[in-house]
């Protein structure tokens, strides 16, 4: 939990000084969705922000079989997808470090199959994912699946 | 350039309509410290930052901010969409439903429309990476002050996760301030603007 300084210029008057993070073993992914960080170092929290990990993936006691097992899978994309959009700022300022370097490969890798998987079993979420999930070229599937800001629950 | 992808960077799924809750909430679409802003802020000011790292980071912050105001507007939107007669009658949705019925509009809490003032661009290097250091708090404060006055969990849950982005929002700008620090003259680092006296 430190964010000891490594920062390469000194203190000086009229001027703010903020120390670099140093990397720390991130939280599991789910985790990091909820806490809103992959980082337990940079989890500063708030006295009436609720505790612990939130049910994020069916909030929907009534939906189908079906749609349960979508939700679950677009929860999977959405949480290594997160983890990645907090990798991207940690690298631009931390370009050369190593262990977030192999965390970005593998979660980005991770992050392409489940979007061909998603766009074969469901529909694509990007259009680049229609050709990665071998979807049928005779069909135009872009407008297919619910709009994201309707919460999936139709 | 964006490319749209179909889902919401964190989920929202909300069942209780409360058009009080989406009162407040809004201002974090249209308000002086809102998502919408915080993204055109960022995208605006890259053009004249000087070191291209920086510019990288606000182009991916300015990003993310993007997709917060989406998760923003589809809780206006899901606290709203089955708002009955009487519930605008009653729950102080009113004044807001006679001007936009349930459409969603970029205004603070307060009902002041949303203004390009309050994205300062001022273009220069040091100045605007104090503003969005400060940016980054006001928001804090803001979804802080949310989070006091709303219970239901399906609105806590990402309204927490906002929260946090601010908190390392605010650490990578303060990162970038370094950065920018490592290039100027430590012994008088506001000698020059580097957005406009050296290239």
């Amino acid at each position: 939990m430190s964010t000891t300084c490594e920062c390469e210029t000194k203190p000086t008057l009229a001027m703010a000084t903020i120390p670099k993070q140093k990397w720390c073993e991130p939280y599991d992914l789910c985790t990091a969705l909820s806490e809103g960080t992959i980082f337990p170092s940079l989890n500063l929290t708030f006295f009436k922000a609720p505790q612990g990990d939130t049910n994020l993936t069916c909030y929907y006691e009534s939906a189908s079989k079906d749609q349960q097992e979508r939700e679950k899978a677009l929860s999977k994309i959405t949480e290594v997808s997160f983890a990645l959009n907090d990798l991207t700022l940690y690298l631009d300022t931390h370009p050369t470090c190593e262990s977030g370097l192999t965390l970005f490969h593998t979660l980005m890798e991770e992050r392409l199959t489940l979007l061909a998987d998603y766009a074969k079993n469901y529909y694509p979420l990007t259009q680049a994912s229609m050709i990665t999930g071998d979807c049928n070229p005779n069909h135009y599937g872009w407008g297919e699946g619910p709009a994201p800001w309707e919460g999936a629950c139709i | 350039m964006f490319a749209y992808e179909k889902r919401l960077q964190f989920p929202i799924k909300i069942k209780n309509t409360n058009p009080n809750i989406a009162k407040l909430i809004i201002s974090q679409y249209g308000g002086p410290d809102g998502e919408l802003s915080a993204s055109m802020r960022y995208l605006a000011q890259r053009y004249s930052m000087p070191y291209k790292k920086v510019g990288g980071l606000l182009t991916d912050i300015g990003v993310e901010e993007l997709n917060h105001m989406e998760m923003i507007c589809a809780m206006v939107y899901q606290l709203t969409r089955d708002l009955t007669e009487e519930q605008v009658k009653t729950a102080g949705f009113d004044a807001y439903y006679i001007d936009h019925t349930k459409g969603l509009f970029p205004q603070a809490a307060a009902g002041v429309p949303f203004t390009s003032l309050e994205f300062q661009s001022k273009g220069d290097a040091l100045t605007d990476l104090y503003e969005d250091l400060a940016a980054e708090q006001k928001a804090r404060t803001v979804y802080d002050n949310l989070l006091r006055v709303i219970d239901d969990p399906d609105v806590c849950a990402p309204l927490k996760f906002l929260r946090a982005r601010e908190i390392v929002h605010f650490q990578r700008f303060g990162e970038a301030l370094e950065m920018t620090k490592d290039k100027l003259n430590e012994h008088n680092y506001y000698f020059i603007n580097p957005s406009f006296d050296q290239k």
